[in-house]
């Protein structure tokens, strides 16, 4: 099918869009008091599945001011996906081009492929996320790979995503590139990690780089992106020297001694003072109350950021053995001034 | 056990060195289910993996977000393509005819009605959606949330189920008054104690548990004859607490309430559950928490409870007080798990400074001599926290605790 009939699509979806905003705007909890034919029960039969059926009723009910429903339709979609006929989703993904149905449809295809089905679902979303001419549909094709396996099995595809014209298309693949590492794989699978900090560094939008960067468990990083991470802090951004500052402060025990002495050795020539924070941030994650007298020598530095050395200290003098329990009490001293 | 059991009997993981500990939740979360809640909800969304970074075990993948069918339809109509022949089997889905109306136009007054042909149904994702559509309905409106409540006193099982779904995900849950109702509902022995479970399963949502409140509760959660309902709400109690101690800082009440429950109650499974949600909750131990631990460490006879007992004491702010308890507490044990447990968790609860410990505790017990060698050796490199500490060892499960839990 052509974007000659997508165009169609379109206009249907315009015109439903029109009789929306033409309706008056009722709650959500409650429908108008002026539908006195609903208190008439509905007549609810149920069936089988088709395509097309799954197709109009979830086009009608992306108007819907329920979230549950809404909610219900993709669910439906994707469950029903398994059992319903492979030509006739791989068909009508390919000839939609409304973004919010192409990711249900993507997403759909996708979940083939994760509940065991044919690979192939997944590599026909992953190739119209490279390569469809609309910027919009291939982010929501991305967001539809979005906690799944499509990192480990679309090769190549995060590093051509972040590199996309698009910078939607750019966030959604760092979006997924960070909340697959932290939810699909427990922030805790090396190959995941060093994927993420590939691509990150393989992006030359900064905002990216530091998205992704910023929000990785770095735990299981390799030896190899503890480089790519130290060589982030040399970057022009700022946001990117942060983030990287943050991420070194997470890298296994092999690689402790060098990003400590790495964000050390960065933190006088430091200009920016949220870098800095972040610096900071990973001396004491890096060295607990071991880093207390490092913390101190750097008072003098910044008077700026002198208090925020002291809490530091004095959350770290606390002795606590885990990351978690120094940013609670760090929080807390926060919340509390 | 049963999925659900899973999902009560273990809070998210934040460290694999729970992960044994959380096993011996699962099997002693399995006993008390054997019990049977009816009327909790057993495909209440809490039940499903949510797919968040804590439920996944450290290193290992969770499958996307949807699991594999596991029932018997096979495709589709209209030359449906069959799946692969040895490939994996899944169940048709349901279309509802109707369904787009019923949305438009259902009010809370129609619900119960209307919704009673779909919940005969027993259509999972239609059920789903019935209580995200009951939770909107309720919206944040205090009466609406006492009517659903007042409905659910009297609602065969299924819809009580449903009834109580929508109630928990409405955002009326955590005003006072629904808070109260449900309290009062769940102590009333007039009602059966199945449905009496349920209401206090409502109570995890709340914000933070009244004085008084908490201690009729926790009356409740230790008394033999509370059963599965006892063990519902413990779980409440300490997930309020873990609510509580982030947005106050103070566990205190709560903590002293479920040491009470943990001591006290006849049943191992409550016991249990009372001391692991202070781990779920990693609240800091004064000293007279710390020492009803030592109590229960030199006391409890369940090895499971000593273990939990021996993470929780990690926590103590009194780092040497911690490790003389420790140390004691390791001489007297006879337990192979227990010993591992109180062991490595003394590392968690003074770092370095638990070497010296540790070292005597690998002389009375030489099997501990490669675990103490190796936490040595870490902190010899430099490494200072107990995550790298953990993730750092050779074998996470040196003696076969994981194996023995699974049994």
């Amino acid at each position: 099918m052509t974007r000659h009939f997508l165009s169609l699509d379109r206009i249907s979806t315009l015109a439903l869009t029109l009789c929306l905003l033409a309706t008056p705007l009722a709650s959500a909890a409650e429908p108008t008091s002026s539908a006195s034919a609903s208190d008439e029960p509905p007549t609810l039969k149920g069936g089988s599945c088709s395509v097309q059926g799954l197709m109009d009723q979830i086009r009608r009910g992306l108007g819907s001011k329920s979230e549950a429903y809404r909610l219900y339709l993709r669910t439906l979609l994707r469950e029903s996906a398994v059992t319903l006929p492979l030509h006739e989703l791989q068909a009508a993904f390919e000839r939609e081009y409304d973004p919010v149905m192409a990711e249900h449809l993507a997403a759909a295809l996708v979940a083939r492929t994760e509940r065991g089905l044919e690979p192939e679902a997944m590599a026909r979303v992953a190739q119209r996320a490279l390569e469809d001419r609309d910027p919009s549909i291939r982010a929501a094709t991305v967001r539809a790979m979005r906690l799944t396996g499509a990192l480990e099995r679309t090769g190549d595809m995060y590093e051509r995503l972040v590199r996309d014209p698009s910078p939607e298309v750019r966030r959604e693949a760092a979006t997924n590139l960070v909340e697959d590492n932290l939810k699909v794989y427990g922030g805790r699978h090396g190959p995941a990690v060093d994927a993420a900090v590939t691509a990150a560094v393989a992006s030359s939008d900064s905002k990216v780089t530091a998205q992704i960067v910023g929000q990785l468990m770095t735990g299981e990083v390799s030896a190899e992106s503890a480089r790519k991470l130290e060589q982030l802090l040399r970057s022009d951004s700022a946001e990117v020297r942060a983030a990287a500052s943050s991420a070194l402060g997470g890298v296994p025990a092999a690689e402790m001694t060098r990003a400590r002495e790495a964000l050390l050795g960065m933190y006088r020539g430091e200009q920016d003072p949220t870098v800095r924070k972040a610096i900071l941030q990973s001396i004491a994650r890096l060295g607990f109350s071991g880093a207390v007298p490092e913390l101190q020598r750097l008072r003098g530095v910044d008077p700026s950021l002198a208090p925020e050395i002291d809490a530091w200290i004095r959350v770290l003098e606390m002795d606590l053995q885990e990351w978690s329990l120094i940013l609670r009490e760090k929080q807390r001293l926060q919340q509390a001034r | 056990m049963t999925p659900e059991s899973l999902h009560r009997s273990t809070s998210p993981a934040k460290s694999p060195s729970r992960q044994r500990l959380w096993l011996g939740a699962i099997a002693l979360g399995a006993v008390a289910l054997l019990i049977g809640v009816a009327l909790i909800g057993s495909d209440s969304p809490e039940a499903q993996p949510k797919g968040g970074a804590a439920a996944a075990a450290p290193g290992t993948r969770q499958g996307g977000p949807s699991g594999n069918g596991t029932a018997t339809g096979l495709a589709g109509q209209g030359g449906a393509e069959q799946p692969r022949e040895k490939g994996p089997r899944f169940t048709a889905t349901t279309c509802w005819e109707g369904l787009e109306h019923f949305n438009e136009a259902v009010t809370l007054e129609t619900f119960r009605a209307w919704a009673a042909p779909l919940l005969a149904a027993r259509d999972p994702h239609v059920r789903e959606y019935l209580r995200g559509r009951l939770a909107e309905l309720i919206g944040n409106d205090e009466g609406r949330a006492l009517e659903v409540l007042g409905w659910a006193k009297e609602a065969p099982p299924t819809e009580f189920k449903l009834l109580m779904g929508g109630l928990r995900q409405s955002k009326a849950i955590v005003l006072p008054r629904v808070g109260a109702r449900l309290t009062e509902l769940g102590l009333d022995e007039s009602i059966e104690i199945e449905r009496r479970a349920g209401f206090l399963d409502g109570l995890q949502h709340l914000p933070q548990l009244e004085p008084g409140a908490l201690e009729r509760l926790t009356r409740f959660a230790r008394d033999p004859a509370s059963g599965e309902a006892g063990w519902i709400t413990t779980r409440s109690i300490g997930r309020v607490m873990k609510e509580d101690l982030t947005r106050t800082g103070n566990a205190r009440p709560y903590l002293d309430k479920l040491f009470t429950i943990g001591t006290e109650s006849p049943d191992e499974p409550v016991r249990y559950l009372a001391l692991e949600m202070e781990m779920h909750a990693d609240a800091p131990l004064d000293a007279q928490a710390t020492e009803r631990l030592a109590r229960i460490l030199a006391t409890e006879g369940s090895e499971h409870i000593r273990e939990v007992a021996a993470h929780d004491l990690s926590l103590a702010q009194d780092k040497a007080r911690g490790l003389e308890i420790y140390a004691k507490a390791f001489e007297a044990e006879k337990d192979l798990c227990v010993r591992w447990a109180l062991f490595r968790f003394a590392a968690r609860a003074a770092g370095k400074a638990a070497l010296p410990v540790m070292a005597n505790m690998a002389i009375t017990d030489p099997r501990f001599q490669g675990n103490y060698q190796d936490i040595a050796r870490l902190y010899a490199s430099g490494v200072v926290d107990f995550d790298r500490i953990w993730f750092g060892l050779p074998d996470q499960n040196p003696h076969g605790c994981l194996d023995k839990h699974d049994d």
